[in-house]
Formats: structure tokens, sequence, C-alpha cells
């Protein structure tokens, strides 16, 4: 049961009989009048057990995108219901209405929209619905919770995006097809053509030249077919905030770079997520869509407060890719953790696939190291010294092991990753 | 032990029955009581009762006055029977209606320094007569009214006087007297406070004076009017006599309706929807929790060899000397980069602070040599 402000005001009104008939008689009767209009109104309200609900949600947003979810109420009663309806998004779905006045006449059922607004990635929920079913007076209300579980999932934004174009016109630099003076980079055998001036004459063919009596090139593209498996660490490590913006967000970035751009490259591209289980798994293979697939894998990935088991990766690689693949590591080398788990895994998958290591680095590390200027800023600067001392180290361990290191700080990350796949690839080393 | 003991001698004192500090109270033992009186006459006989407000006086009269009658029918004793009123009444509360109240309930009413309004208003022609010249120590009766003169001389320090008919301890003629009577005797003003205090009740004839006075009838009531006698009967009307009768209700109809304001914003509409947070942690948290350690500990041996090799990697790769050169390399391969002898970039490089002030300077001076040398 609720009361409404025109009780209140009603309430307010009884002042008057009060003031001009002083008494307890008349408070006593006032208050028995308001009781019985209260009754009244409350018994006359539609009944609220006699009410379906129905949600119709568009399923995917992206982040920044509003988006409409229509809840449908039906009234089975023979009441109309004048009811104030609450659709109980969570706050970061960002309801912009979410409590509105609905009348349904009896039999009847009435569409309510509500807009959302998500201001967080992944899978946001509204467990139930609330009515208030007023009576004819609107005075007072019945209220009822009905349970209407709805949930939108809100995808990556892919701010990375615009580093797309740049990076496709280097892929097809590498192949040949643009329209460039050098000749297509790579190594595996394309075709012959016929000698044009400006060709490198390395590349003549003379065998096939002595067939015909043109001069005739070879002409070459970048491997295909090739593997990538994308790892995402979401760890705790994952949970840590460079730049307004936890590492695992700027780890998809990377990834979707990644992704579509070894895609158009001609590769498969398998991606999964893992702290101690496979949180998500998107890959090349499947049907669909590699973008939209990938996203939905994405969007509901939280770091999780656990460490990463290590020993595990090579298994979910293998799984994925038996042959040699592009392992991509999106984790992160700060000191402690990478010595016991990674380090001796990146050399084992070193073995076997060509390995990168993409990781994160703050820059606010580099403004404590160079602030120099009280003994405070001194302490801090020696330990952002120390803590990029052992970044560094272990990025040389890495390398030594012939692992590549990408690090780059958060905004640089997604082309500097590109960019390491475009170089291994035109080197032909996938 | 020490401490229990005065902690039950405090405790002692305080539950004792305590006596007050009025002046002239039966109960009040210092030297402006009058305790001592008080206790002779009981020791006499007299039933002394002390009374601070007009209705406990009255009521005391009342049953006074009727124990006197039964006592007189049985005993027939006289002089002896009747009530004694003993009214001081220092700051003036009394009233005139309450006056002639009071004298009409008692036998005798012993009056100790009245002021001119109490005194018209128990009529007879008493007046006041200021007070006794300096100098006066003592007071001779030289009247022939008995108690005066069988009590013999006063003490007369701070008195006043008062003319009457037949006044006595007049310290010269026409002046007006210490001690008046009325025409009847049912009436008698004392000006002195001082003879009735314990302080001064042995000298001279004070106690003599006092005790006949006082102690002229069984009963004694012994009058001190207090704050409680402040007659309100001519106050201004209160807030809630002077408002209309609905203002009663007006509180509490606007409680009834904010009450109601209440529940009708404080019902929710459902309940609150649960917002799972994912955690973050900022990530040069843990940078910064290791240079508070270091400053802390005060560990500046530590942060220095941060310091330098943080440097000597930069310059080592600056320099191209690759990963895994000798400092001393990096210093020589420095000097020469800047042109200048060896021992003066080693000095800079090698050196150790010792305080926090010198690793500040050292520090400064480090980061100068980097840039100089990323400089050039």
């Amino acid at each position: 049961m609720a009361i409404s402000g025109r009780f209140v005001l009603l309430a307010l009104a009884g002042l008057v009989p009060v003031m001009l008939f002083p008494g307890w008689g008349t408070v006593l009767l006032v208050c028995l009048a308001l009781c019985a209009l209260l009754l009244l109104d409350l018994s006359i309200a539609a009944s609220l057990r006699k009410v379906t609900l129905d949600r119709t949600l568009p399923g995917n947003v992206t982040l920044s995108a509003s988006t409409e979810s229509v809840l449908t109420i039906g009234n089975t009663g023979n009441r109309t219901l004048r009811a104030l309806v609450r659709d109980a998004w969570q706050p970061s779905a960002g309801a912009q209405n979410p409590r509105q006045r609905v009348d349904v006449p009896a039999g009847e059922r009435r569409r309510m929209t509500v807009t959302l607004r998500p201001a967080r990635r992944g899978d946001l929920k509204a467990p139930h619905v609330t009515l208030r079913a007023f009576g004819p007076l609107r005075l007072a209300a019945r209220q009822r919770t009905l349970p209407c579980p709805g949930a939108i999932r809100v995808l990556p934004p892919f701010h990375s995006r615009r580093h797309l174009p740049s990076k496709l016109r280097k892929l097809r630099e590498l192949d040949g097809r643009a329209a460039v003076q050098i000749r297509g980079a790579g190594t595996e055998f394309d075709s012959l053509r016929d000698y044009v001036r400006g060709d490198d004459v390395r590349s003549i063919d003379w065998r096939a030249t002595a067939r015909r009596s043109a001069v005739v090139v070879r002409t070459w593209r970048p491997e295909r077919d090739r593997r990538v498996v994308i790892m995402l660490d979401t760890s705790r490590t994952a949970a840590a905030r460079i730049d307004d913006e936890p590492r695992l967000d700027t780890g998809i970035e990377a990834a979707l770079l990644l992704a579509v751009l070894a895609e158009r490259g001609g590769d498969r591209v398998d991606f999964f997520a893992f702290d101690r289980r496979t949180r998500g798994r998107a890959g090349s293979a499947s049907k669909g869509n590699l973008l939209g697939q990938l996203v939905q894998a994405m969007a509901p990935l939280e770091p999780e407060l656990i460490e990463l088991d290590w020993s595990q990766v090579p298994g979910q690689i293998r799984q994925i890719s038996a042959h040699r693949s592009l392992v991509v590591l999106l984790t992160p080398l700060d000191g402690g953790a990478p010595e016991e788990g990674l380090l001796p895994m990146a050399a084992q998958l070193a073995q076997q696939h060509v390995v990168v290591v993409a990781s994160v680095r703050d820059p606010m590390l580099g403004t404590m190291q160079k602030e120099r200027g009280t003994a405070t800023q001194v302490f801090r600067a020696a330990a952002a010294e120390r803590a990029l001392l052992e970044r560094e180290a272990v990025a040389i361990q890495l390398r030594q092991m012939g692992v590549e290191v990408v690090d780059a700080e958060p905004h640089q990350l997604p082309p500097a990753l590109a960019d390491a796949y475009i170089r291994l690839k035109a080197a032909g080393r996938l | 032990m020490v401490f229990a003991l005065g902690v039950a001698l405090t405790i002692f004192a305080q539950l004792s029955p305590r006596g007050d500090t009025v002046a002239l109270s039966t109960r009040n033992a210092a030297p402006d009581g009058a305790r001592a009186v008080a206790e002779i006459l009981g020791n006499q006989g007299v039933e002394v009762r002390q009374t601070d407000n007009f209705a406990a006086t009255m009521s005391a009269l009342d049953s006074t006055s009727e124990h006197s009658a039964f006592g007189d029918t049985s005993e027939d004793s006289g002089d002896s029977s009747g009530t004694t009123l003993l009214l001081y009444d220092r700051n003036g509360y009394l009233d005139r209606e309450q006056l002639q109240d009071l004298q009409q309930a008692t036998d005798r009413l012993v009056v100790v320094t009245p002021r001119l309004n109490a005194l018209s208003a128990l009529g007879g022609d008493i007046r006041p007569a200021g007070v006794v010249p300096a100098g006066v120590a003592t007071l001779d009766p030289g009247c022939g009214t008995d108690d005066p003169a069988t009590a013999g001389a006063v003490t007369a320090e701070s008195a006043y006087l008062y003319q009457a008919d037949r006044p006595c301890y007049e310290p010269s003629e026409g002046l007006g007297g210490l001690y008046a009577t009325s025409d009847d005797g049912r009436l008698v003003v004392l000006g002195s406070t001082q003879i009735i205090s314990n302080g001064r009740l042995d000298e001279q004839g004070n106690a003599a004076l006092v005790l006949r006075t006082l102690g002229g009838s069984d009963h004694l009531v012994w009058y001190l009017p207090g704050i409680a006698d402040v007659t309100t009967a001519d106050a201004p009307k209160t807030l809630d006599e002077l408002a209309p009768p609905w203002v009663a209700f007006l509180g509490p109809w606007l409680a009834l309706v904010a009450v109601l304001a209440m529940v009708w914003r404080g019902r929710r509409l459902g309940p609150l929807v649960f917002e799972p947070l994912p955690v973050v942690v900022k990530a040069v948290e843990t940078a910064e929790g290791r240079a508070r350690l270091y400053h802390d500990s005060h560990a500046v041996d530590r942060a220095a060899d941060n310091l330098r090799a943080g440097t000597l990697v930069r310059l080592a790769r600056v320099l191209r000397l690759g990963p895994d050169a000798e400092s001393t390399a990096i210093v020589d391969a420095a000097a020469r980069h800047l042109g200048r002898p060896a021992e003066q970039t080693a000095r800079v490089l090698e050196a150790r602070p010792r305080t926090e002030s010198e690793l500040v300077r050292w520090a400064q001076q480090l980061d100068t040599l980097e840039k100089e040398v990323t400089a050039r």
C-alpha cells in the first residue's frame, strides 16, 4: 500500500474544519473521513494480481549509444488499471524514464518504452518491475513488485577502430595490391607477370623468361591462412587502472584491432580470455562475423581477483591450434608475477609458436621518475625507477627468448600491437 | 585506606542532614543564623516550627491555635498559652493582605526590622525612624515595658529605630527605639537582627530580651518568607491563554500531515537494484606504496641505487653500449661524449648520498647529467 501526495494535501485541507470547529470531536470526525476515503479508494483500485508483463529488449547495444526497452503491461482484471510503473534497471543501464504513468483499461494492453543509455560495458540487468495501482481518486495505491527479468549486453566501444584504415593500407601495401612503387613484400610465391620498368631485377624469373620471349618477374605475397591466437589476461592484474582505463579495457581494444586486421590479412583469428578458466572464446572458425562474435565474447568480461594460472595456457593454445601460430599474450609485465609464470611459459611457447607479449605501460611512472624537487618526490622517482627497471628486465629476458614485446601507453597499445603484427607478417615469420 | 576513609567521610558528610545558610534560620548554625535561640526555646518546652511560605505558615498557625485552644480548655494556663509568630521578611515579599491575615491568625506577632509598608499594613502607629547613630554600642531599656526592663542593656550595632508611643532602647529622647510594642502588646517590633543571631546572642542582655519576647507562648512559628511568597496574581496572561482555541489543534494536525508526507515520500517504488561494480585499482599504487616505504624507513642508499641503475641503463642505451655494459665503461663513454674528464662524470655517477638533502641534490645532478648526454 502507498498513499499519494494528493492524500497528504487532503489531510492538510482537513485543517480547515478543525480550525473552524476546534475540539477533539472534529479531529476524530475528520480523521475518520480521511480513513474512509483512503479505504474506499484503495478498494476500488485495480487488482495487481491480474496483471501480465512482457518485456521486449534489443539484445545488444554499443556503449555510448542509446536503446529502448519496451514493457507491455496487460490488464486481465475487470477494473481500469491506473498505474505508476517502475522498470527497475540497474543504475549503470542509464534508464532515462524508468517511472511512467500508464493507464490500462480492463482487458487491454499498453506499451511503456524506457530509454536506456548504458554507462558501462557488460550485461546490464533489470530483475523486476514494480507497479503501483491507484484508485480513481488517486489518493491511495496498491503496490506490488513482479519479477520480470531482462538484460541487455553492452558491447565494448572499439575506439581503436579509427586506426584500422591506416593499418589496412599498410597491409595492402604488403600484399602488393596497393598502388606503390615497391614490389609486394612477402615470402609466398604468388604469380608471374611481365616485367615492367621499375621492377627489381632480382625478382626476374630466368627460367620462365627463357620459355618466353619477354622478361617475366615473380611476384610475392605475404603468407595467408596463418593462425593468430590472442589471449587476454583477466586475472587480478587486469583490474589495474591506467590513465582512467582498466588494463582489461585497453587489452580488449588492442585485441579487437588486431583481430580485425588479421582477419582482413587473410589469417585465422582465435581469441580467448583466461585467468583460471576460460572466460570467453571466439574465432574465425565458427560461423558468422568475427567482429560480432568477438564483442559478444568480450562484453561480459570483468577482472577476476585471482592469479592467472600460466600452467594451463599452453594447453589452451594447443586446443585452439595444433600448428605454429602467432600467439599474442595481452598481460602485464610489471614486477613480481611475470618471473614465475610468464617467463617460463613464454619460453615454452616460443619453441613452437611466434609469441608476442603486449603490455600497457603506465605513463604515471615516467612522470614520477622525472620529478625530483623534494625528498618525497625523489623517493617516488626511485620507486618508479625500480618499477621501470623491473619491467625492462622482464622485457629483455623475453626478447632473449625470441619473444616480441610490445610495451606501450594505453592509447598507443592497439596501434603498436597492429604494427608488430604487420612487421612480423612482412618478415614472413608467421 | 586513607582514601577509603576520605571517601567514607565525604559520603557521610553528604548524607548527613544539613542546615541552610539563610540568615536568622533556626537551622543555620553560622554566626548570622538563629539556631541557638531555637534550641534554647525548644529546651524550655516551646515548640518552634520554621516555615518558608505563606500557606505553610497559615496551616502551622491554624494547627497551633487549635492545639492551644485545646490546651486552654484543659490547663487554662493563661499567659503562656497561644501562638507567637516571628516574621522576618528581609526582602519584603509579603503584601498587605497576607500581613493582615498573619496578624489575625496569631496571638502575638514579633516582626524583625519591618519596613514602612509592612508596618502600615499591620496597623498601629509604629513607624520606622532611621538607624542607631554610629558609635553607640549598647542601649539601655529606659522604659517601663516588662521584657526590656528585665533584660537590661542590649547591643545596638546596625540596628533600626522605630517611633512608637512607648519605644524602648532609645539612643536619646525622641529618636525612637530599637524595641517597640503596640498598645495591646500583640505586635512587637524588634529593630535588630544581631541580637537574635547566634553570634551576638550571648552579649549583654540580648538573650534575655529575645527569649522573653519569643518564649511567651507554647508555640512559636518562625516564618522567613522566601521566593515562593511572591504573589503572581497580577502576572500578564500567557500566550496559551491569549491564543484562540483552534491554535491548540494546529500543531498536532500539522504534525499528522507531516507524518503522512513522510509516509508518502518514504514509500519506495520497489526494491533497489543491485549494481555489481567491477574492481578497479590505480596501477601506480604499488610504486607509490614502495616510495612511501623508502621514505618512512629512510632508505637513502636503496633509493640512490635505483636512481643510479635507471640512469646507467638509459645512458647505456643512448650511448649504444648494449645492455651488458659495465658501469665504468658507461662513465667513460659519457665523459667522452660530453668532452669532460672521466673523474667528473664518475663523481656524479658513483656518489653515495648519506642524507635526504644530499639525495635530493644528487638526484637532480643525475638528472642534469642525463639530460646533457641526451641533448648532445
